[in-house]
């Protein structure tokens, strides 16, 4: 088995990626997290909806829409991306809706057949044009090519005098960003990622308010004159944006794991929104960096382990969650007859 | 009262004329007509499947009319939505959401709060008062997963107090809750008529329904009465309320459901 | 007999599909495709036949059941099943503890990587019901946590068998997106018995299956073990799910179950139809993505089937005859122009009654556009259409309209129809007599003869509607009718 499951050495593979790789483990690193974080962000609300499965939905189906842009601009440039991806996005939740509401197949059909559809055709597009389309194969599509991020770096050379105050800053005078004169700022796709990661925490911030109440009670919102459809296909368009950001590095269908893992961890942990963002948040950092080690030591994909990562921590929350947690059920029921007192503690304490 | 003109809002809160309307363009209400005096406590009263529920949902747009129009305050919903307030039924939402008592008063502030804006420290101020009210201050902090039937109607009746509209609409507040709930929301209710407010209410029960309200809606399918709840709440009226559905009529309703399929 | 043939090598045609695909034309390997010499060709059809056939009789209870996601997750949760299932062929015991593993003995063996596959799909079921029933998280949300969570594992592996010194990792990577060229002997030995095995159990308990599908609780009370039978269905899909990975691929072999029964769902309304009529499309598709990718090798099947998939699909969605958008698009309208028939033909009466007149005497258009209140050439185009349907004549050039014998009967109808229901809704529904109108406007043209003689049953007095007018009754519509053509002659007499 030693062939197939490598030793666990602590030195390579919890030393040396920090020790030794640090430029590719960095920004390696740092994509991982900002994809985590930004689709756990938005994955609380598909979950708080149940639309987790609208998520599931987008993510393969903005293949078609990377794919004609790609075909048509015959470039791998943010804007004719972002576009293909929104359009395909909002495609997809319109087709779902046509299917569901003109006929009489359920939403889970509609669904099925909308995204397998798109993705069919984006599978088949991509299969043509494979020959010049570089980045776009068939692997990337599954798990992505995180471990690519760090080769494509944007650097600037440095004169003398800025490399003088450059290197007075504690921060950038590593290896990470100096290398001789020359200044590296970061790969296109981390700042790509790191824009679309902040934008999306500004507008949960801004509409906190609406997204709030359109997703407990949409009833309550057309009352407050909040108009739940213009919410729900912003929601879907940023989604298209993060899933098309993320899909060069972890591809359709390991993004759903980052939708959803993250919220649903959150949700055993905590009871209010902004802990679970908090929650959502360290998760994304925690399997970004747990992913990098298990993908050091077993030598996977990184993106996959990532995700495995994220599942680990799920499990242990499910198992060590205060109110839902596996222990709690299987240290007994005497728990269920706490007092009121304690109730109380509990659901405040947590 | 059908035939008289349709008046400025001062008197009427409320004003309908000649509302039809139901799902997929299957109707569930017929011809409504209806003028509702300023600082009534109106109970909605009917048979499963009248369409009381439907009503409000019209009145609020949930639920588009093919014909008729519904003023409040003697505009159009859309104009004056500020003033409404609206009590949901309570199985509606998902109690698991994770937010607490305070959160859920608080959303009903965030009509008066607007776009961009946080709450305020006044605004928390009011929504404090009116989990007070509804004695559920103690429970603030608490996720509302963990509150029984009677704490969560409470807390949508707080959180419609906070609305600080003119009109309200609940649908089945007395569901499900405990007796003490229920003395309580129906002082509260009292409270808010001699404040001045409107108040519609869909009951489910005819014996209380005499007592709690001072004008009753007795509807099934179309408006069967309405009128003072001692003039109104007669063997005769309710009879032809609660004498089994019009089965022409949801027959002809069936027809035109499946027309629009 | 498909079987028979393909089990019979034949090594002179026994070159894998896209050996020579890069030199032969289309027309060529479409000639190699339906001559059907070829044993790949053979195993890739009998594949994809076997596919269809599976998949569209277990799908038809997927989508029924709604749980079109329950497949999707379980077919993305066999992957590490996939992966582990490959790995165990390096595996050799020569004693109970004496276990070794050579990374060169790994080797594609259908059965193990049936087995995982199997196995892991099972285990993705169980941990969704368990999350739901432990936790407050919703299906959907677990459904997507174990799809993905799972499918991330299997991408662990097989990244880490692509690092292994092996020759024979070559088969594997075919799981993602299907390639039914790759269908080996035994691999077809697998999918036949399987696909019996769907085929007698879906055939056997088809009642089980169908009442529990319907109603579970009166099932329960009925005692059949509904739950029992949902882990059966559970399995037999997890096993289509598995036979079917080889040919479409993990990520869209669920498209194979959820399409074709969706397609099928559109076309009938009974269930052992909507069975055959899944099979079919099913197999169809199949066959068709199996020939697409034929011509193309460098094309996986899977998209293909789906895609065929989903254009019977979209056919059943616009042309279905009872459900299909355009057929129902083609019904509004065509009901709206009879709708606009029958106001003019109303119009016309209205005139005829407001004079006092016989039905038998002629209307001029302008009045009929006067009554309408429309343009003259909106009346002339909408008298047109009802002299095309026989129910009315128009003499001086037009200008002048008349009842047939059956114009007036249905004019009559309508407005009966009309004058009813308004007095049905002032009488018995209590609504005021002036908003009745509008909604006798919409109703005239729905009643039907029974709604119409129950009306008659329940009314007292129907002669006069609310509004004082006569409500036109049986000896009105079948007055004998004289016309004293004021036109060139005696029309209308049949």
């Amino acid at each position: 088995m030693s062939e197939f499951i490598p030793a666990f050495e602590w030195q390579r593979v919890m030393v040396e990626p920090w020790a030794e790789n640090l430029s590719t483990t960095f920004w390696i690193v740092l994509m991982g997290f900002l994809i985590t974080a930004a689709c756990g962000l938005i994955g609380n609300y598909l979950i708080l909806r149940r639309m987790a499965l609208v998520g599931d939905a987008i993510s393969h189906s903005v293949l078609p829409g990377l794919a004609i842009a790609f075909l048509l601009s015959h470039s791998l440039n943010t804007l004719p991306m972002f576009i293909g991806a929104l359009g395909a996005g909002i495609l997809t939740t319109v087709l779902i809706e046509l299917i569901h509401k003109k006929t009489r197949v359920k939403q889970d059909s509609a669904i099925g057949i909308t995204f397998s559809t798109l993705f069919a055709i984006g599978v088949i597009l991509i299969s043509f044009g494979q020959t010049d389309a570089v980045h776009l194969d068939a692997e990337c599509v599954l798990y992505g090519e995180i471990a690519f991020v760090p080769l494509d770096l944007v650097q600037t050379e440095l004169g003398p005098g800025a490399l003088s105050v450059v290197e007075k800053i504690p921060g950038l005078n590593s290896e990470i960003f100096l290398n001789g004169n020359r200044l590296t700022i970061a790969p296109p796709s981390v700042i790509r990622m790191a824009v679309v990661t902040g934008i999306t925490l500004l507008l949960i911030v801004v509409f906190y308010k609406e997204l709030l109440v359109t997703s407990f009670d949409s009833g309550l919102s057309s009352s407050l004159g909040i108009n739940s459809t213009v919410v729900h296909y912003a929601l879907m368009a940023m989604l298209s944006v993060i899933i098309v950001s993320a899909f060069e590095a972890v591809g359709a269908i390991l993004v759903i794991a980052m939708l959803i893992l993250p919220g649903a961890t959150a949700s055993l942990l905590a009871h209010r929104l902004p802990p679970m963002f908090g929650i959502t948040v360290v998760h994304a950092l925690l399997s970004a960096v747990g992913g990098i080690h298990l993908a050091t030591w077993l030598n996977c994909s990184p993106a996959g382990a990532m995700v495995v990562a994220g599942s680990v921590l799920f499990g242990l929350a499910w198992v060590f969650s205060p109110s839902q947690g596996l222990l709690r059920r299987w240290l007994g029921r005497e728990l269920d007859e706490l007092n009121e007192e304690e109730l109380d503690r509990l659901a405040k304490g947590v | 009262m059908a035939d008289t003109p349709a008046t400025n809002g001062v008197n009427f809160p409320l004003e309908i004329h000649d509302l039809t309307a139901g799902y997929h363009k299957k109707p569930v209400l017929w011809g409504i007509d209806l003028q509702v005096p300023k600082g009534k406590l109106v109970g909605i009263v009917g048979p499963n499947g009248a369409g009381k529920s439907t009503l409000i949902k019209a009145i609020m747009g949930l639920v588009p009319p093919s014909s008729g129009w519904v003023k409040i305050f003697g505009k159009p919903y859309n104009e004056n939505r500020r003033r409404v307030g609206y009590v949901p039924q309570r199985e509606s939402v998902d109690w698991d959401f994770p937010v607490t008592v305070m959160d859920v008063v608080m959303m009903g502030r965030y009509g008066h709060v607007g776009w961009f804006k946080r709450p305020n420290k006044a605004d928390r101020e009011i929504a404090r008062d009116c989990l007070d009210k509804v004695k559920m201050l103690p429970f603030a902090k608490r996720q509302i997963s963990n509150l029984s039937g009677g704490q969560q109607q409470r807390v949508f009746l707080a959180r419609a107090l906070a609305q600080e509209s003119d009109i309200y609409f609940m649908d089945e507040p007395f569901a499900g809750v405990d007796a003490a709930t229920e003395t309580a929301i129906i002082a509260l209710l009292h409270e808010l008529r001699e404040k001045g407010k409107t108040l519609l209410v869909v009951h489910h029960d005819l014996p209380t329904a005499r007592n709690y309200f001072d004008q009753l809606l007795l509807l099934n399918m179309r408006v069967v009465a309405y009128g003072e709840t001692e003039e109104v709440f007669t063997y005769d009226l309710l009879q032809k309320t609660y004498g089994g559905r019009l089965t022409i009529l949801s027959e002809v309703a069936d027809a035109v459901g499946q027309r629009a399929k | 007999m498909w079987v028979v043939l393909a089990l019979v090598p034949e090594s002179a045609w026994s070159a894998k599909i896209g050996d020579v695909a890069e030199e032969s034309s289309l027309g060529q390997q479409a000639f190699r495709f339906l001559s059907f010499r070829d044993p790949s060709v053979r195993y890739a059809v009998i594949g994809s036949v076997m596919l269809g056939i599976s998949c569209g009789l277990l799908g038809c209870f997927i989508v029924v059941r709604k749980m079109a996601l329950v497949g999707d997750t379980l077919s993305h949760a066999v992957l590490p099943g996939v992966a582990l299932g490959f790995l165990c062929s390096g595996v050799s015991a020569s004693g109970l503890f004496d276990w070794s593993f050579e990374v060169a003995n790994i080797t594609k063996n259908p059965a193990l990587i049936f087995c995982g596959a199997v196995v892991a799909g099972v285990a993705g079921t169980f941990l969704v019901n368990t999350l739901k029933q432990t936790t407050k998280i919703k299906e959907d949300s677990a459904l997507g946590l174990t799809l993905a969570s799972f499918f991330a594992v299997g991408i662990c592996l097989l990244t880490m068998i692509q690092g292994l010194e092996t020759g024979n990792k070559s088969g594997i990577d075919k799981f993602m997106f299907g390639q039914a060229a790759a269908i080996g002997e035994d691999d077809i030995r697998l999918m036949l018995g399987v696909t019996l095995l769907i085929v007698a159990v879906v055939f056997l308990f088809y009642k089980e299956l169908l009442v529990t599908s319907f109603d579970a609780g009166f099932a329960r009370s009925i005692a059949l073990p509904s739950q029992w039978i949902h882990h059966g269905l559970m399995l037999l899909v997890a096993f289509a799910v598995v036979i079917a990975l080889q040919a479409v691929g993990v990520v869209l072999v669920s498209a194979m179950l959820i399409t074709p029964a969706a397609a099928a769902y559109l076309l009938t309304d009974r269930m052992h139809r909507m069975l055959f009529l899944a099979v079919g499309f099913g197999v169809v598709s199949g066959v068709l993505g199996a020939f697409i990718s034929f011509l193309k090798p460098n094309i996986p099947t899977g998209p293909c089937m789906v895609l065929g998939a989903s254009a019977v699909f979209a056919v059943a969605f616009f042309g279905g005859p009872r459900h299909g958008v355009l057929t129902r698009w083609w019904r509004h309208v065509s009901r709206s122009k009879r709708v606009q028939r029958e106001n003019t033909l109303k119009a016309l009466f209205q005139v005829l009654e407001r004079r006092d007149a016989q039905p038998e005497e002629s209307v001029s258009l302008k009045e009929l556009a006067e009554r309408r209140r429309e343009t003259l050439d909106d009346v002339s185009g909408q008298a047109s259409a009802l002299k095309q349907h026989g129910l009315v004549t128009l003499h001086e050039e037009g200008n002048k309209i008349l009842f047939t014998p059956s114009g007036w009967q249905l004019a009559c109808t309508i407005v009966r129809n009309h004058r009813l229901w308004e007095l049905y809704l002032t009488n018995e529904a209590n609504i005021a007599p002036d908003h009745v109108h509008d909604d006798a406007e919409q109703i005239e043209h729905v009643l039907g003869d029974d709604v119409v003689r129950e009306l008659e049953r329940m009314l007292d007095d129907t002669t006069r509607d609310p509004h004082g007018r006569a409500i036109p009754g049986f000896a009105d519509i079948h007055k004998p009718f004289a016309p004293s053509a004021p036109g060139p002659s005696g029309y209308g007499r049949s």
